[in-house]
C-alpha cells in the first residue's frame, strides 16, 4: 500500500489508518495458512483499534498455525474518494491484500447506526450486498457483538452470525471453511453454511423463514432446513482464566480512542438495570483470578510499553479482589510511570476512596451514572442508586478535592413524567450546594449528558414503545429550561440519531430494503453527527413504505412474537415480563451475584455459574 | 542525570505517521526495553526526550536525532541493542553516545538537513527538460513559495534555504533529486514545496505527488565545518 499509493497517502488525513505495520501485528506466510480471516469493524481505524473484542479474536484466530486473522476498517470519506476513484478494492491491512480474496469477513456489531457503514464496505470490497447474489468466489461474511441479537435487519447481508462470547466459536467456523475447502467445496456456499449452522451458537439468517400477520408483527419464525435449530443460544467462556488474552496487542501509531492497556476484570454485570442490555447478553458474571489479572497486567505492560491502564469491565468497580488489584498494581507499576484508572465509578465512597488513591495528585473529573432524576424512576430502571448515595460519593469526591462531576442520564425511560426531568436540574443543583457547603467555593463544573433511551431487545424494556420524536425534543427543551446556571453544562444525544437507532434495535428483516436504500442515497458513517443525514433516511422509509414509528414508538403485546425470540442470551422470557411488571410498579430487584438469585435463567439453561473470588474484605 | 543522543532512523513501513505518532513509538519502545529514562515532574510525568527537528508525514529519514535524559549511564552499546530489540520496523538505533548534560538543544544545534527526492518518470520525462529546469531554478536569485496555512499566507524566498544546488540523476524508471536545506532559527523549508515550485514554476517534468522523500542527512555546525550532531559536545 506505502509505496504503491503515495499519492494517495499523501492527501488523506491520517494516512496511517490505512498502512499497518504496527508492532505485535501478526502477518503468516500464506503457504502455510488454510483459512483467511478478515476482521472487521464498520468504524474508523481509531475506532476499530480500541474495541477488546477484536483483539480479543485477532489472538484466539492468529494462535492457531493454519488460520489468518488480518484487519481491516471503514475508510474515512476522502480514502474512500480516492479508493472508488482509482478502483482500488477494500484491503487487509496486514497483507495489503483485497478483502474479496480471503474466505471469512467478520463485522462487529457494536451499534446499529454502523450498519450502512458494512454495506459500503461491502460494496467497496467488490462483494454482493445480498448473501443471495455472491458465489464461491466471495468470502463469508459474518458478524457477532451485541447487536448480533438481534440483526434480523441486516439478516439478507450477513451469511451467518455468532451469538455471545466467539473465541471459541470463530475457531471452530474458521476450522469447518478449512474442512469444507479442502472437501472441494462440497454443495457450494449452501454447504458450509449447514456445516456452520451446526456449531452451537451460530445462527444463519437464510435458514429461516419469517412470516408475518396483517397488522405488521411477526407471525412465525421457521427453521428450513434440518441444520438449523429453532432457537440459537448463546455461548460463554466458562474459566476466564484459561481462555487466551491478548497481552500483545497490536500496538498502534495513530493515537486510538482507547489508547492504553485493557485488563478485563470480569465479564457480565448483575446489578440489572432494566435499560441495560448489556447487563443481559453477558450473563453470568465471571470474574479472572487476581494472579492471573496480575500476570497479565505484567505481560501487556512489558510487550506494549503504554503508561495507561484501564480496569475494564461492565462495572470495573464491583470486581470482587478489586481493592488488592489496585494495591497491587499501583505498587509494582509506580516506579515505572504507569498509571492505573477506573473507567467506570459505582456511586460509593468506596468507588471515590479508590479513585484517590489511583489519581494521587491530579483531580481531573469524576463520572457517574445516575440514570434518572428521582428515586421513583431510578427505582423503575432498577438503578440500585439512592440521593443519599449520591451526596456521600459526590460529597466524598469534594472533600478529597475534585472540583469537576459529569453526570450522565437518560430521558424517556418508561413512566417518566415531567417531575422526573426536573428531577434531573433538581439533582444537578443540589450537587452544586453540597460543593458550597463542603468547600466555601463556587468554582465547581457540573456536566449533564443526557441521553435518549433507545429500549434494546432482551431486556425488560422491550416491549415498551419509545417516545416520539417531538415528545424528545419537548423533553430536551423542558430540561434546557430547568437549567439556568453557568457552573452547569447540559450536553445532549441527538433525538433523530436515537430514534433510528431505537428502529434499528428492535426491527425485524423488512428493513433492510431500508438500509440498502438509505446507503444508496448516500447515508454512512451515521454514527458521526457531521455524517448523518437524516432526510435521507426519512426519504429510505417512504421509498420502501415502511413506517419508523411501527418499530420506534409501538408499545409491543407481551406475547407477540419479537423478531428475535429464536435469539437466546439464555435469558428466560418470564423473567424479563416479570421485570417488566416490577418497573411499573417501582419495585427493585436484587443483585444475585452476592445477594438471591432472581431466576433469570441464564445459569441453568446455559449450565454454567456465576464465578466469584470475593472475600468481601471491601464490603 | 546523563544526555544519551541517538541517531535513529524512520524507515519505509512508518513513512506516513506523524512527527508525534512516531516520538511516542519510540517512548513506548524505551519503556518496553526498560531503560532508566528520566521524567519530568508534576501530575503527569512524560519522558524526558527532544527531537531535532520534526519530520513531515509521508518522509523516510536516515538520520533522526534525539536527546533521551538517563537517570543512569548504560553503555551507548547495550542501549542500541536494547532498544534494537523492541523497536516496531522501520525503526532502528544507529548510533548512541552521552553529550555534555548542558548541551544545546538538538533543535538549536542543527543548521542543515539533507534529502533525496525519487520520483517515477512518466513517459513524457527528458533529461534535457530536467536539467534546463535545475539550471534556470540555479540562476533565479530570489524564488518566492506561498506557504498557505490555517494562519494564511506567506510568502517565503526559497533560494535563501538552499545550501548547495541541487543534483539530479537518473534510471529510465526514475529520477533522483539530492538537496542540501538551510535550518535557520527564522525558520526552513520543506523539501516537497521545493519539488513543487520546480514543478510548476520551472517546468520539472514529474508529477510531484508521486514523489518519495528521504532525510539522508542532518549536520550542526561546529568551528566552522559540519558534523554530525553527535561528534558535538563530548563530556
Amino acid at each position: 500500500m506505502i509505496n504503491r499509493y503515495p499519492d494517495i497517502l499523501r492527501q488523506v488525513l491520517k494516512p496511517a489508518r490505512y498502512t499497518g505495520n504496527e508492532l505485535n501485528s501478526v502477518i503468516k506466510d500464506p503457504s502455510q495458512v488454510k483459512v483467511n480471516f478478515a476482521l472487521a469493524m464498520p468504524d474508523v481505524y481509531e475506532v476499530g483499534m480500541s474495541n477488546l473484542g477484536l483483539k480479543i479474536l485477532y489472538e484466539a484466530l492468529n494462535r492457531q498455525p493454519d488460520i489468518a486473522a488480518e484487519r481491516v476498517y471503514a475508510p474515512w470519506v476522502d480514502m474512500e474518494a480516492a479508493m472508488r476513484e482509482r478502483k482500488i478494492p477494500l484491503f487487509a491491512l496486514e497483507s495489503s491484500r483485497p478483502i474479496k480474496e480471503l474466505d471469512l469477513l467478520g463485522f462487529t456489531l457494536q451499534y446499529e447506526l454502523s450498519y450502512t457503514n458494512i454495506l459500503n464496505m461491502l460494496d467497496l470490497s467488490g462483494i454482493p450486498l445480498l448473501t443471495s447474489d455472491r458465489d464461491l468466489s466471495h468470502p463469508f461474511v459474518v458478524a457477532g457483538g451485541p447487536c448480533a441479537y438481534n440483526p434480523e435487519p441486516m439478516a439478507e447481508f450477513l451469511d451467518f452470525l455468532i451469538l455471545g462470547e466467539a473465541e471459541e466459536t470463530i475457531v471452530e467456523v474458521s476450522q469447518a471453511v478449512a474442512a469444507w475447502k479442502e472437501a472441494g467445496r462440497p454443495d457450494g456456499r449452501q454447504g458450509l453454511l449447514k456445516m456452520a449452522a451446526l456449531i452451537p451458537s451460530v445462527y444463519v439468517p437464510s435458514f429461516y423463514r419469517v412470516t408475518y400477520k396483517t397488522d405488521g408483527t411477526v407471525q412465525q419464525v421457521t427453521p428450513t432446513c434440518p441444520e438449523a435449530s429453532p432457537v440459537i443460544y448463546k455461548r460463554i467462556i466458562e474459566d476466564l482464566d484459561q481462555v487466551a488474552f491478548p497481552t500483545k496487542p497490536v500496538l498502534p501509531y495513530l493515537e486510538i480512542v482507547h489508547d492504553r492497556i485493557m485488563l478485563e476484570l470480569f465479564r457480565g454485570c448483575t446489578r440489572g438495570c432494566r435499560f441495560c442490555q448489556a447487563g443481559i447478553i453477558y450473563r453470568p458474571v465471571r470474574e479472572r483470578r487476581l494472579e492471573t489479572l496480575l500476570k497479565q497486567a505484567q505481560e501487556l505492560v512489558d510487550h506494549t510499553g503504554y503508561n495507561e491502564m484501564s480496569l475494564v469491565s461492565l462495572s470495573s468497580a464491583d470486581y470482587s479482589r478489586l481493592r488488592e488489584l489496585v494495591s497491587a498494581l499501583s505498587e509494582r507499576y509506580k516506579d515505572q510511570h504507569v498509571s492505573v484508572s477506573l473507567p467506570s465509578l459505582r456511586i460509593d465512597s468506596f468507588c471515590i476512596q479508590l479513585a484517590q488513591e489511583l489519581q494521587k495528585v491530579r483531580k481531573s473529573g469524576l463520572t457517574f451514572a445516575p440514570e434518572a432524576g428521582t428515586q421513583r424512576l431510578r427505582d423503575v430502571i432498577n438503578k440500585g442508586v439512592t440521593e443519599q448515595n449520591l451526596e456521600d460519593a459526590v460529597g466524598a469526591a469534594f472533600r478529597a478535592g475534585w472540583s469537576a462531576v459529569k453526570l450522565y442520564f437518560m430521558i424517556g425511560l418508561p413512566t417518566e413524567t415531567d417531575e422526573d426531568i426536573q428531577g434531573i436540574a433538581e439533582l444537578a443543583y443540589s450537587v452544586k450546594k453540597l460543593y458550597m457547603q463542603i468547600t466555601g467555593r463556587r468554582d465547581i463544573k457540573i456536566t449533564i449528558s443526557v441521553a435518549s433511551f433507545v429500549p434494546k431487545p432482551h431486556t425488560p424494556f422491550q416491549w415498551y414503545g419509545q417516545i416520539s420524536l417531538a415528545e424528545m425534543e419537548r423533553r430536551q427543551k423542558l430540561l434546557r429550561s430547568s437549567i439556568r446556571d453557568r457552573s452547569i453544562t447540559l450536553n445532549w444525544h441527538d433525538a433523530p440519531v436515537s430514534m433510528i437507532e431505537g428502529v434499528f434495535s428492535r426491527g425485524d428483516r423488512r428493513l433492510g430494503n431500508v438500509i440498502l436504500t438509505a446507503w444508496r442515497n448516500g447515508a454512512k458513517f451515521d454514527g458521526w453527527s457531521e455524517h448523518y443525514k437524516h432526510d435521507v433516511w426519512e426519504q429510505a422509509f417512504r421509498e420502501v413504505g415502511l413506517d419508523p414509528a411501527f418499530y420506534a414508538s409501538r408499545n409491543r403485546e407481551l406475547n407477540e412474537v419479537l423478531p428475535w425470540d429464536h435469539l437466546s442470551a439464555g435469558e428466560d422470557k418470564d423473567f424479563l415480563i416479570r421485570e417488566y411488571h416490577c418497573a411499573l410498579s417501582a419495585e427493585c430487584t436484587p443483585d444475585c451475584r452476592r445477594g438471591s438469585c432472581s431466576a433469570c435463567g441464564v445459569c441453568p439453561t446455559l449450565g454454567t455459574k456465576i464465578v466469584d473470588w470475593g472475600n468481601a474484605e471491601h464490603e | 542525570m546523563s544526555k544519551l543522543r541517538l541517531k535513529i532512523t524512520k524507515g519505509e513501513e512508518l513513512r506516513f505517521i506523524s512527527h508525534l505518532d512516531y516520538v511516542r513509538a519510540i517512548t513506548r519502545a524505551v519503556r518496553r526495553a526498560k531503560l532508566p529514562a528520566a521524567y519530568s515532574e508534576g501530575f503527569n510525568p512524560h519522558m524526558k526526550v527532544a527531537f531535532a527537528s520534526a519530520l513531515a508525514v509521508g518522509v523516510t529519514s536516515d538520520a533522526e536525532y534525539m536527546d533521551l535524559d538517563m537517570e543512569e549511564q548504560i553503555e551507548p552499546s547495550e542501549v542500541i541493542a536494547r532498544l534494537n530489540a523492541v523497536l516496531p520496523p522501520g525503526i532502528q538505533v544507529r548510533e548512541a553516545g552521552y553529550v555534555d548534560e548542558r548541551a544545546a538543544a538538538l533543535m538549536a544545534v542543527v543548521d542543515q538537513t539533507d534529502y533525496q527526492i525519487m520520483i517515477p518518470v512518466t513517459g513524457a520525462f527528458s533529461v534535457a527538460d530536467a536539467q534546463m529546469s535545475l539550471t534556470r531554478f540555479a540562476e533565479m536569485e530570489k524564488v518566492v513559495y506561498v506557504r498557505h496555512s490555517p494562519k494564511g499566507k506567506r510568502f517565503i524566498d526559497l533560494k535563501q534555504y538552499i545550501a548547495h544546488p541541487l543534483e539530479m540523476e537518473n534510471t529510465p524508471q526514475t529520477v533522483q533529486l539530492s538537496l542540501s536545506i538551510k535550518m535557520t532559527s527564522g525558520g526552513s523549508v520543506k523539501p516537497s514545496e521545493i519539488l513543487d515550485v520546480l514543478v510548476s514554476d520551472f517546468g520539472f517534468p514529474v508529477q510531484s505527488q508521486t514523489a518519495l522523500i528521504h532525510r539522508t542527512a542532518l549536520w550542526a555546525a561546529a568551528d566552522g565545518k559540519q558534523v554530525s550532531p553527535l561528534a558535538l559536545e563530548q563530556p
